[in-house]
């Protein structure tokens, strides 16, 4: 029997709200139990975000590679005396491989593990986010003080330049060139910022990180301030992101303690400190010159980037900005080179990988790193395990609210920077929510366009009132008060905002609407000529009725109707009085024979 | 160095703004949210221009694009002119009973019936151009600001209350392009933002022409004691004028 083992919970945002904490303590206190004679010697770490936030909490057993999925307090005892004891596995815990049907002892060999590649995400789920010891074992900081013992700024630079990283918040820009441009101006203050404002719904790759895995953040922007003269650094986080401030700052309490942060770094002449500035919940304010103004303490309002913010930033000095992902890249670089990252992603301009959170109609939802250029296929069927529920395939939305949906002939679009632009979607921070044929593609759009309307920062024209009228024209479409010629208005205020806006937010607002009527234009027209909405979800526009010929009598449905208006014997077709329906939906999520349909 | 608006070759120094540039030489951009005694807001975008750099054309915001090369500049081809209408179609939308967005729209050509394709306010006069806020900070008070974001962004008091800073100046309703500022000077006395002001006579003439605390916050500002007799401007230019006739008459 081995004796060393390492137990690791998930305490990320997701497996805490499941009772993470809860099943730590427990684990805690069997192991305390089984005391200092015991046979097996247990480490306990609470780790960050494994990235399967639906199946927590989420615990692994090192060196043994077990990994148990949605623990119990209740389970706890179990995992100690029969798997941390005596080696026996517990089925019922096991990953759950739906194309198969298997439970897997080691998750990594899961479709939805396997098939991604992990670099930014390396260490989050592995380690103590917390514990500096973890980080450094797994390789932390190897880049820094391979940086500041054998290479020049200019070394540094030249690696990242290489490597063809580009910004991970969604502009891509080259990271090597923007950190050039600062680097080429002699003044002092040199800022350099970390962007975790991650704001778009249902993305959560930046939070990850900085819970998870924070001291790859701190040294990748160490490795610029080194790079780029920078003297002071920001971390802007959003407040509601509780876990991330605390994990940073106490990640940055450790590294200035080892020296690695604050004066004279590794016994050099070389400073820098990183301070944290919690963001007030603005959207907008993940927008670089938006965050900026907000750290300076003004409303957080973009400005016009006619001079660059490399150039003139934050208190009118040369800053360096990237997200929080970009920031996690760049250790390993560093550490492995930058042709090593080069060689990874598509041969264009899109190099190493990117993290999606896949979320929304998909089997298997959480975190995924992936090679740039992978397909929207391989992303969704292979990795995602297809639609939820093996319902039809819809559209993928990526790109947060001011991405696009794109449709099922795009499923093998690769996915990188210059593709989705050109599709009228965009990387974004890579938010990826599928959709199903539940979806309404307006009514889809015209939520996306609210979000925008109360998230712009309304400062100018095109935006604060192009979206507004825009998203009352959608509500009215939805309403059933479509009028001829809305389709024709949409596109020309589309057109107007996406050239005219101040900031990229409103450049960017008109996507989600541009890319529905390009590909959904037939829905669009259905709402306002037919008055029909063929998904069943604007109610207006909805009857529902059963077919007699699918219908077995199963009775699902009429069990499940809040409104008791199906009516209909045991085994025989049944009805649905539209006067009573108040067109929930219920009936045709839940009948299996896809009997129920929107006439 | 020089650079070409709509065809004419115009002197400019670098880092000065397009609309500098273009008004100097005559040539017209039309604004909202512009005033030559403050720094350029781009927030109405209604000044856009094609910038064309080595062929390549973008869009920028000429109140506060500086320019740094010898660039070709369009103020006006069917595009900008299209996005201008569009700009002032969603003003007009906001603004449907003002006198000054009718009169923009009426040059833009916008038509009644996209307007009335939306729902109207006829209340409104805010463009929220953001002037009146831009102005108060720069005078030192900052009683009013731009509050909230997106949809729901208005001008306002903090907290919509009589703000203790606020001296009454009325210089937002001033610089104000489409008059949504209400100020009721009446019987010696001024409303304005929810708050009463005493007013002050012009002791030549004997019209009420400022607040007490603007004159005041004035004086205080001027680091100069308060003179005996108050003047309005109008009486302050002539009584400016004749001195200055006199010195020359005397020279």
């Amino acid at each position: 029997m081995s004796d060393k083992k390492t137990v690791n919970i998930c305490c990320g945002t997701g497996c805490l709200a499941k009772g993470s904490m809860e099943v730590y303590e427990e684990m805690k206190a069997q192991i305390a139990k089984l005391g200092a004679n015991a046979e097996v010697n247990v480490k306990l770490k609470a780790t960050g975000c494994d990235g399967l936030c639906e199946k927590g909490p989420v615990l692994k057993i090192y060196p043994d590679d077990i990994a148990y999925f949605k623990v119990k307090v209740e389970d706890v005892e179990d995992v100690v005396k029969k798997t941390l004891m005596n080696g026996e596995i517990i089925e019922k815990l096991l990953y759950f491989e739906t194309a198969t049907k298997q439970r897997l002892r080691n998750h990594k060999e899961s479709e939805f593990c396997k098939r991604q590649y992990k670099i930014a995400l390396r260490n989050v789920g592995e380690i103590d986010p917390i514990s500096l010891e973890d980080y450094v074992e797994r390789g932390g900081y190897k880049a820094l003080k391979k940086a500041i013992g054998s290479m020049k700024p200019e070394d540094v630079l030249e690696e990242i330049s290489k490597s063809g990283l580009r910004g991970r918040g969604g502009a891509g820009f080259p990271t090597g060139r923007k950190w050039k441009t600062a680097a080429d101006i002699d003044t002092s203050p040199i800022y350099v910022v970390c962007n975790g404002d991650e704001g778009d719904p249902g993305a959560f790759m930046d939070r990850s990180i900085m819970e998870g895995d924070p001291n790859s953040v701190i040294e990748g922007m160490t490795l610029c301030a080194y790079a780029v003269g920078g003297t002071n650094g920001f971390a802007y986080i959003r407040d509601e992101y509780g876990l991330a401030v605390e994990n940073m700052q106490k990640a940055i309490n450790k590294a200035k303690e080892e020296n690695l942060l604050g004066n004279n770094i590794l016994g050099t002449d070389f400073s820098f400190d990183i301070q944290i500035v919690r963001g007030g919940g603005a959207f907008v304010c993940g927008e670089s010159t938006a965050l900026m103004s907000s750290i300076e303490g003004m409303v957080g309002e973009p400005r016009a980037k006619y001079i660059h913010t490399t150039e003139k930033g934050l208190w009118g000095q040369p800053t360096v900005l990237n997200n929080v992902e970009t920031w996690a890249n760049v250790p390993i670089i560093i550490e492995k080179g930058g042709d090593w990252y080069h060689a990874i992603g598509t041969m264009e301009k899109s190099k190493g990988t990117k993290v999606f959170s896949l979320v929304g109609k998909v089997k298997n939802t959480g975190l995924v790193e992936v090679p740039m250029g992978t397909t929207l296929r391989e992303i969704i069927y292979d990795i995602g395990g297809g639609v939820l529920n093996d319902r039809k395939f819809k559209a993928v939305q990526i790109g947060g609210p001011s991405g696009g949906c794109l449709p099922a002939e795009y499923l093998d679009l690769p996915v990188d920077y210059d593709t989705l632009v050109k599709a009228d979607s965009m990387m974004g921070s890579g938010g990826m929510i599928v959709m199903d044929d539940r979806t309404c593609m307006v009514d889809v759009t015209r939520y996306y366009l609210s979000f925008l309307a109360e998230e712009s920062c309304g400062k100018c024209v095109p935006c604060r009132e192009g979206v507004k009228r825009m998203l009352e024209i959608l509500t009215d479409i939805c309403d059933g008060n479509g009028k001829e010629g809305d389709i024709e208005e949409l596109l020309e205020i589309c057109s107007m905002t996406s050239k005219a806006s101040l900031c990229s937010l409103g450049k960017s607002a008109p996507n989600p609407v541009k890319a529905a009527i390009r590909y959904f234009r037939d829905e669009f027209e259905e709402h306002i000529n037919n008055k029909r909405c063929r998904a069943g979800v604007c109610k207006e526009l909805t009857t529902f009725g059963i077919d007699e010929d699918k219908c077995i009598g199963c009775d699902m449905c009429k069990k499940n109707c809040p409104a008791d208006c199906i009516t209909g014997e045991i085994k025989k077709p049944h009805a649905i009085d539209a006067d009573k329906c108040v067109r929930c939906g219920n009936c045709m999520n839940i009948c299996k024979f896809n009997a129920v349909k929107v006439l | 160095m020089k650079i070409t608006i709509d065809g004419k070759a115009c002197e400019a120094e670098k880092g000065e703004f397009i609309l500098q540039i273009a008004r100097r030489n005559n040539i017209y951009i039309p604004t909202l949210c512009h005033s030559d005694a403050l720094p350029g807001l781009a927030s109405c975008r209604l000044c856009i221009v094609k910038v064309i750099d080595r062929g390549r054309a973008k869009i920028v915001t000429s109140c506060i694009f500086p320019v740094s090369k010898e660039v070709e500049v369009v103020t006006n081809d069917d595009e900008i002119k299209r996005m201008r209408k569009n700009i002032v179609m969603l003003l007009k939308v906001r603004c449907p009973e003002n006198k000054e967005v009718d009169e923009l729209a009426k040059v833009f050509g916008v038509e009644e019936k996209r307007v009335k394709r939306f729902k109207l306010d006829p209340e409104e006069n805010c463009v929220l151009c953001g002037l009146c806020a831009k102005a108060c900070k720069e005078l030192g008070t900052g009683a009013i600001s731009t509050v909230n974001r997106g949809m729901y962004k208005e001008v306002a008091t903090p907290y919509h209350e009589p703000s203790p800073e606020c001296i009454g100046c009325a210089s937002c309703a001033n610089v104000c392009p489409t008059n949504a500022i209400k100020v009721v000077d009446k019987d010696g006395e001024r409303k304005i933002w929810g708050k009463k002001f005493k007013m002050v006579k012009c002791d030549l003439c004997g019209e009420y022409f400022a607040t007490e605390e603007h004159v005041k916050y004035a004086y205080d500002r001027l680091g100069v004691e308060k003179p005996e007799k108050l003047m309005c401007s109008s009486c302050k230019k002539k009584v400016t004028a004749k001195d200055i006739k006199s010195i020359f008459e005397n020279a």
